[in-house]
């Protein structure tokens, strides 16, 4: 048991503290940085078109899929928390960052392709293969669509 | 052929409703790809093969929803919808729904 802790379950908590936290740092800057950068660019989730310019390209739809792993050290939390109860802040972030990514990339793609505005956007939480059911290996996966547009708005 | 998320696309006028069209997928990665997933698990971050799998596996349910409503003789799919659902361990199944419409362009 003392071998277990000492050579398995210390270097995992070890390297998530290492490695997970320096990744997530990093993740979360770049969608700050995104975010800030997609200023301009209008993302509603109304069903309706908000301002729709009368030239451009047709309507079309964007999807976008994210699936983020947990770390040990995150896991690690996650089950103590579990003992005491409330909010698991670590497994909280990583679906938060999850969602900002895929809506990150709907941006990314309609731009690309010559849009400047999104509605209708949705973000879905999936499940690949019931892993979430057992509380082994945490993941946040997640789809978002959204319909891409032309807006007149800050043209 | 036009796709949305949406009930009405701007710029065009709905001449037709041709019904709901639908398409599925059961997919899975190899089993390498599950295990590079659980050692990414070690330090987290973006689990790209489940990434993979999931794109891969929405494309092949719009390519049989489009594939539907092209039989139907539709121009465009409107509010289009996508459901998932866990079926067996590393694997999902995705599904696309929409309804397959006629357009014209307005004006």
């Amino acid at each position: 048991m003392i071998h277990f802790i000492v050579f398995v379950l210390v270097p995992l908590v070890l390297f998530g503290l290492m490695i997970g936290r320096t990744t997530e740092k990093r993740h979360l800057r770049y969608l700050d940085q995104q975010e800030q950068e997609r200023q301009g660019f209008l993302v509603t989730q109304v069903k309706s078109f908000a301002d729709p310019a009368s030239d451009g390209p047709p309507p079309t739809l964007i999807v976008a899929e994210v699936v983020i792993g947990s770390d040990h050290l995150k896991t690690f939390l996650a089950g103590w928390r579990a003992l005491f109860g409330g909010e698991m802040k670590a497994l909280t972030r990583i679906m938060e960052r999850a969602k900002r990514e895929a809506i990150v990339r709907l941006v990314q793609q309609s731009t690309a392709a010559g849009y400047n505005a999104l509605c209708n956007v949705r973000v879905d939480s999936v499940d690949i293969g019931g892993v979430n059911a057992g509380r082994k290996k945490p993941m946040a996966a997640c789809i978002a669509t959204g319909t891409a547009y032309r807006t007149r708005r800050g043209a | 052929m036009i796709v949305t998320n949406t009930e009405t696309i701007a710029g065009y006028e709905i001449v037709q409703t041709l019904g709901m069209v639908q398409g599925n997928t059961v997919r899975a990665k190899h089993a390498g790809r599950d295990i590079a997933a659980s050692l990414k698990n070690l330090v987290g971050g973006e689990l790209k093969g489940y990434t993979e799998l999931l794109t891969e596996s929405r494309r092949q349910a719009v390519e049989r929803m489009l594939a539907q409503a092209q039989q139907l003789g539709a121009n465009a799919v409107v509010n289009v919808r996508f459901t998932t659902s866990a079926i067996t361990s590393g694997a999902s199944e995705l599904y696309a729904y929409g309804t397959a419409v006629l357009v014209n362009p307005l004006g």
